[in-house]
């Protein structure tokens, strides 16, 4: 019997292994490999390491660097100054609209950074619509250092917002009250016991915040080229998209980035880990939460400001400008126009294709790594393989990754004459890079809930004879369910309007809703763009809470 | 299995190109779709459009350089269909229709499929004069209200610094564009979204904007006027190439004539570029209507980074 097991477990564990080393190894095996042999491209290895010496004299190399993290550096803190009050209110006091407010706060992430950048254009240059409406233009802010990082915070800043009321939530309450139970006045309890116990989690999420405002693309290509503001990412990009190409440049950058973010992660670990005298292993107890009491209005004043900022200015500027007739005739009621919309409708080039395209392939993905992920997940939960913690770090490795190394790592790999089937050019090259850097989501969730599961249910199902597969599809995938489903509508949100890998590995004849997007900026119609932007949002939002709506009734609770 | 087919549907969709030709385009992308299915319809074959900056296009080809994709190109600088010859990479081919093309928009190699001009775009709700010259807008009517794209990042605002230089000559060229930039001109990341902001009024003029884009923002209504100065501008021809190493080189063959043909000469009209063909009318000035700066754009790319030093240390 054990040993039936083992051997129909075996096979899936040989999957999981093969497709993680496809998916996440393999580009970045490439990467390593361009570093080190410049003529890779051409199939030849000469001149083995001549580029990594001249690249790293570079002067523009510190620059970029230097720039990337002084980017990184100022989002996390101004996302900070934005996300640890709202955390810490949220958590630990008796907030009007709670739930409101965290939905309202994971909409930024359903904003693609170019078309949040954008929008602030719009809305802030010299006759803007803000100057349009209220008499008054940021030109100077929103071309500027500071306006980069305005515009990236408050897309990121959410992140923060979820680790600081999470954590806070699960330590707070319980410590701080046995303080005051000993004589701590709240102030004392919070500053001595609550805030300490939470500094792990809150700096795991400032560190995710730097690691996702490093790889970010969208953001620097819009702002930052408009004031010669360049940041690794689009460094590569250029290296690797305009022509004198520079392969070793761009990868030899693309190992720079990958090492900064790997850092931020292994601090991140440490920080976590260091957490040994926390008791966080049972379920947080209820506590009282603190009245809000006359506090409540300027609370609640700041919760409206920063979500009508994150949230309600991108979305109105993109309104604006998809239903105006044309951007010189302003905002005035004779210039309303649905032909944006029209020429969407009427597929202008080809419009249509493109949110298909893109919708499909986010469905895929969303299946792809939802099963892997879960296949992984069980391995390094409950089997007793050795090297399954090799397996653990290549599922999360790409949490380190950004975008656009995994793209020019895929090229590299792909882009070969010694493949049987040829897969560059095609659109699994998108596949392959949007399950490579979503992967980590289905992994984390589902990890987490087969650890709360019990193993008598599989116990029961291997006595009564049924195989590993068997019992994985029949007994856990229907319990995991839940919590699977809500990483894989995240995938499929992020998917659906990834950037930078598309427009790298997009194949002839293929657009994706974020190609189409930039490239209709790119041919003067920011119009059209901003009107497939709206219809990608809405449509995306409104399949996943179809989606979410459909699966409550059908699938048991978690 | 369903996921299986789904995937195997996808993958299918796009590698199913042995009886399709392969076209990489700088053109307007409603131009280029136009083309593709018109062509599509005609022929019965298949064409796949990448559509990207000639930059992109270039970076394409030459990453492609051991597993090539690429049958057709459509570029929109001359020096790219140079390059590529010189290189060995094109098929030399002269298409139907070619006679009517002026010589100096066609080579053994390569033809014109049409041609656009730098222009000088203002936006007439704008509270300034309407300026008649380049010059004008070193005038204090236009402080801070002038834009253009930077020359490292858009070829197009190369060549026509290139065409300053030449007209102009060095010194008053420098002195020209120092005045500019102590009138506040803004220098602005890549050509392609350049316009925008004299579209929603941030600013009143940019230079050396690409004037097809502009013609079809005019054409929908935007309230911008398009100048082509008196003391001249630079033109593009935008080369169409064949591709030595395609493997369809009839279907090839046949595009390109397409593409020169009466109906796909009046679609290139119709998206406000000049016809290459004499004998097809332009929607738009003609050549005859601009005065031209011909430049030498080898010894301007040979110079290149000189160039665009001086022109960061003008326009610091």
């Amino acid at each position: 019997m054990r040993a039936l097991t083992f051997i129909s477990a075996r096979m899936p564990m040989l999957v999981a292994t093969a497709s993680l080393l496809l998916l996440v190894g393999l580009p970045l095996l490439f990467v390593l490999l361009q570093v080190i042999f410049p003529e890779l491209t051409r199939g030849s290895l000469a001149q083995a390491f001549s580029p990594l010496w001249k690249n790293l004299a570079d002067p523009e190399l510190i620059e970029l660097t230097g720039n990337s993290i002084k980017l990184g550096v100022s989002v996390v803190v101004v996302s900070a100054l934005i996300a640890v009050p709202l955390g810490v209110v949220r958590a630990l006091t008796k907030l009007p609209g709670a739930a409101l407010w965290d939905v309202l706060l994971l909409v930024p992430f359903m904003i693609p950074p170019y078309i949040a950048a954008l929008a602030w254009v719009m809305t802030l240059q010299t006759n803007g619509f803000n100057e349009q409406l209220l008499g008054f233009s940021g030109d100077d802010l929103v071309f500027s250092f500071s306006g980069i990082v305005l515009v990236m915070a408050f897309n990121i800043f959410p992140v923060i917002y979820f680790a600081v009321s999470r954590t806070l939530g699960a330590v707070g309450g319980r410590f701080a009250a046995v303080a005051q139970v000993c004589g701590a006045n709240p102030w004392t309890a919070f500053w001595k016991i609550t805030l300490p116990l939470s500094l792990p989690g809150l700096a795991a999420g400032l560190l995710l915040a730097f690691a996702l405002s490093i790889e970010e693309f969208g953001t620097p290509a819009t702002l930052g080229a408009a004031i010669g503001f360049e940041v690794l990412v689009t460094g590569i990009h250029r290296r690797f998209s305009d022509w004198p190409l520079d392969m070793p440049g761009a990868a030899v950058l693309s190992l720079i980035l990958v090492l900064l973010a790997l850092l931020a992660f292994w601090l991140q670990h440490w920080l976590i880990n260091r957490r040994s005298y926390v008791s966080l292993t049972g379920k947080p107890t209820p506590f009282e939460k603190v009245e809000l009491g006359v506090w409540r209005w300027p609370v609640l004043a700041f919760f409206t400001l920063v979500c009508f900022l994150a949230v309600g200015v991108p979305l109105l500027a993109v309104l604006a400008t998809a239903t105006t007739d044309t951007l010189s005739g302003g905002l005035q009621w004779n210039n309303f126009s649905t032909r944006h919309f029209a020429a969407l409708f009427a597929n202008q080039d080809g419009a249509l294709a493109a949110l298909i395209t893109s919708i499909s392939l986010a469905t895929v993905t969303a299946l792809v790594t939802g099963i892997l992920g879960a296949l992984v997940a069980y391995l390094v939960v409950r089997s007793n393989f050795k090297g399954k913690s090799w397996l653990d770090f290549l599922s999360l490795l790409p949490n380190t990754l950004p975008a656009i190394v995994v793209a020019v790592g895929l090229i590299l790999a792909w882009n070969q004459t010694f493949w049987p089937v040829n897969v560059y050019n095609t659109s699994l090259m998108l596949l392959l890079a949007y399950s490579c850097l979503l992967l980590p989501y289905p992994v984390r969730y589902t990890s987490a809930s087969l650890r709360q599961l019990g193993e008598n249910l599989e116990a029961a199902a291997r006595v009564s004879g049924a195989g590993f597969t068997r019992s994985f599809i029949h007994i856990l995938l229907p319990l995991l369910a839940p919590s699977l489903l809500v990483a894989m509508l995240m995938v499929f949100a992020i998917a659906s309007r990834e950037l930078v890998a598309s427009l790298m590995v997009t194949p002839a004849g293929m657009q994706t809703v974020s190609t189409f997007v930039f490239g209709q900026f790119e041919q003067g119609s920011p119009g059209v763009g901003m009107a497939m932007s709206l219809v990608a949002i809405l449509t995306t939002t409104l399949l996943l809470t179809g989606l979410t709506v459909f699966s409550r009734k059908k699938l048991p609770d978690a | 299995m369903k996921i299986l087919s789904f995937i195997v549907f996808i993958v299918l969709g796009s590698t199913a190109t042995a009886q399709s030709l392969t076209v990489y385009s700088a053109n307007p992308n409603d131009l280029i779709q136009t083309l593709a299915s018109k062509f599509e319809k005609k022929s019965g074959t298949k064409v796949q459009v990448f559509q990207g900056t000639t930059g992109q296009i270039m970076a394409r080809l030459e990453a492609e350089r051991s597993n090539p994709v690429a049958d057709v190109v459509i570029s929109a600088s001359w020096d790219s269909a140079t390059a590529l010859k010189k290189a060995g990479d094109l098929l030399a081919y002269s298409p139907a229709g070619a006679e009517h093309v002026p010589d100096f928009l066609k080579d053994s190699h390569y033809i014109a499929q049409g041609v656009t001009a730098l222009a000088l775009v203002w936006n007439n709700k704008s509270k300034t004069p309407k300026p008649a010259d380049w010059g004008d807008l070193t005038h204090a009517d236009y402080r801070r209200q002038v834009l253009m794209p930077d020359p490292a990042q858009s070829g197009a605002a190369f060549e026509w610094l290139g065409g300053m230089l030449t007209a102009q000559g060095e010194t008053a060229t420098w002195n020209f564009l120092s005045q500019l930039r102590s009138n506040g001109m803004l220098v602005s990341g890549p050509n392609a979204r350049a316009l925008n902001p004299v579209l929603q009024g941030a600013k009143a003029a940019a230079i050396g904007a690409v004037d097809y884009i502009a013609y079809n923002q005019q054409a929908s209504g935007e309230a911008i006027d398009i100048i082509f100065p008196a003391s001249g501008t630079v033109i593009a021809p935008r080369p169409i190439m064949i591709l030595n190493y395609s493997k369809q080189p009839e279907q090839a063959k046949a595009f390109v004539d397409y593409l020169l043909s009466d109906a796909g000469q009046t679609a290139v009209a119709n998206a406000f570029l000049i016809p290459a063909r004499e004998d097809i009318p332009a929607r738009r000035p003609g050549l005859a209507d601009i005065a031209l700066i011909k430049i030498d754009s080898h010894a301007l790319e040979a110079r290149r980074g000189e160039i665009l030093n001086q022109f960061r240390k003008v326009t610091r």
